[in-house]
């Protein structure tokens, strides 16, 4: 079967800093990637990165087949938008709109987007409100939500477009340590549906149980990489070791 | 200070008030537009159109109103060759210069506006498939003005006062209604009358900025 995302020596830097140093990995359909490092090590840049919320300098970015770019050159602005549709992503911040409700949150896009029926947008906005917990709050602003319910919108609103990839860019780092098990809940539920994703993490407990492989990311290379056994019971490096204190 | 004096001038200087009411609602809906679009233009990424917008707001709140009026109602029309073309009834001349000055100071607000929003916002959209002009309308705009307001709000109660600078250029209106009747009828009244017509017209506005904030809450 052929991969989901396919990354080929990708390559970014801002001015004089080289952020990612040729970085390569694939991830498979219905895989579970947890992605760990150190601060500053780039794992937001190469997150962000595929879905174009920053251009690189080098290397490939396939997703299912296509070319979002391809040896350091870019596709053309529709087939960006395209390539990029596929995936969603859910932010530290939430990002959520403040001036819309939680199901105003939910519809803007597909309402916008127009590429189907009303009823059928209403619909489904309620559906993924129920599965992340939250059908009471669909008329609700963010404002007054905790962070953990704003996460699980954040999430919800990713969803509504039925992305084949979701990317998480730690998505529980913002909040409070008694929050994070909703959030995670709803993420361990999607990996157990199939879905593609990616997630940054520091949650190591969460990785080493729900991720399929762990990639382990430091000044902007992947050190290494490997199923959960391999990285937190016997790693390679002394370096993985060090970041994850055995 | 009578009552029927009171009663015998109130129907002229509510006449004035007219000019008054009616400048300060051309200003208002023209004058909001014309500052989002320069705000726009100002943070374009077209060179010349970005330079075109700054320039207009810097020669528009570095130089004082009344110059600008004076330069609208009475220099137009002496610019050689295309003058004659440029004479306008002084209330139209007015407004636009109104217009052109107002367009300054909202542009200069809602460009501070459009800086407090996160750019998380864009990240947002942009994931979520939208185009710049759709994250512009669907999500940019509302927040951007609910930031806005409160200054919107403070300017246009400027602009109910400065509506009197129209005394300078001699379109009659409320404070030329009682200028007059002060001098033929040798009382201080009228000033005190338009001074509570200007306070009214303001406690509307201050009440109808208030509703307003509340719907613009999100809560
Ligand atoms: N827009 C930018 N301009 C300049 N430098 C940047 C920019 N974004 C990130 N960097 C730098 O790139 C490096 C990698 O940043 P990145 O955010 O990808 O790290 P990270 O692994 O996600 O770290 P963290 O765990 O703290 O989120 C850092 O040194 C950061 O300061
Ligand atoms: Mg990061």
């Amino acid at each position: 079967m052929s991969s989901m995302i396919e990354v080929k020596e990708l390559q970014k830097s801002f001015g004089k800093l080289e952020v990612l140093k040729k970085v390569t990995f694939t991830v498979d359909p219905g895989e579970t990637v947890a992605v760990i490092g150190p601060s500053g090590s780039g794992k937001s840049t190469m997150l962000r990165s595929l879905v174009h919320l920053e251009e690189v300098n080098g290397g490939s970015i396939i997703i299912q087949g296509q070319a979002l770019v391809d040896n350091g050159s870019y596709a053309g602005h529709a087939q960006i938008k395209g390539i990029t549709s596929k995936m969603g992503m859910v932010f530290q911040h939430f990002n959520l709109f403040p001036h819309l409700t939680v199901r105003g949150n939910l519809e803007l896009a597909p309402r916008t987007l127009k590429r189907e029926s009303s009823s059928e947008i209403t619909a489904r906005s309620k559906d993924l409100l129920s599965k992340v917990g939250l059908a009471d709050k669909a008329d609700v602003y963010p404002s007054m939500l905790s962070g953990g319910q704003k996460q699980r919108v954040a999430i919800a609103r990713a969803l509504m477009l039925s992305p084949d990839i979701l990317l998480f860019d730690e998505p529980t780092s913002a909040l409070d340590p008694e929050l994070t098990g909703e959030v995670l809940r709803v993420i361990r539920q999607l990996a157990e549906e199939k879905m593609t994703m990616i997630i940054v993490t520091h949650e190591m407990n969460f990785a080493r149980d729900v991720a399929d492989r762990i990639i382990f990311m430091d000044k902007g290379e992947i050190a290494e990489s490997g199923t959960p056994e391999q990285i937190f019971g016997s790693p390679r490096l002394a370096r993985t070791r060090s970041f994850l204190k055995l | 200070m009578s009552l029927d004096y009171i009663i015998k001038i109130a129907g002229p200087m509510l006449e004035g008030a007219r000019t008054t009411i009616l400048l300060f609602l051309i200003v208002i809906v023209l004058s909001i537009p014309l500052g989002f679009v320069v705000t726009l233009m100002a943070k374009s990424t077209m060179k010349p159109l970005a330079w075109i917008a700054h320039s207009y707001i810097y020669v528009m709140r570095g130089t004082p109103l009344l110059l600008q009026l004076l330069f609208f109602c009475f220099g137009l029309p002496q610019i050689p060759v295309i003058g004659e073309y440029l004479v306008m009834d002084r209330f139209t001349a007015a407004s636009l210069g109104f217009i052109l000055n107002y367009g300054a100071y909202f542009a200069e607000i809602f460009r501070g506006g459009l800086l407090s929003i996160d750019k998380g916002q864009f990240e947002a959209s942009k994931v979520l498939g939208l185009s710049k002009w759709q994250t512009l309308r669907k999500v940019i705009l509302a927040q951007m003005f609910r930031v806005a307001l409160p200054a919107v709000a403070n300017e246009s109660i400027s602009l109910v006062k400065d509506t009197a600078l129209l005394y300078a250029v001699a379109v009659p209106e409320l404070l030329n209604y009682a200028k007059t009747a002060v001098n033929r009828d040798f009382t201080v009244t009228p000033f005190v009358v338009a001074g509570v017509i200007y306070l009214l017209m303001t406690l509307v506005l201050t009440l109808f900025f208030k509703t307003l904030e509340k719907r613009f809450k999100f809560e």
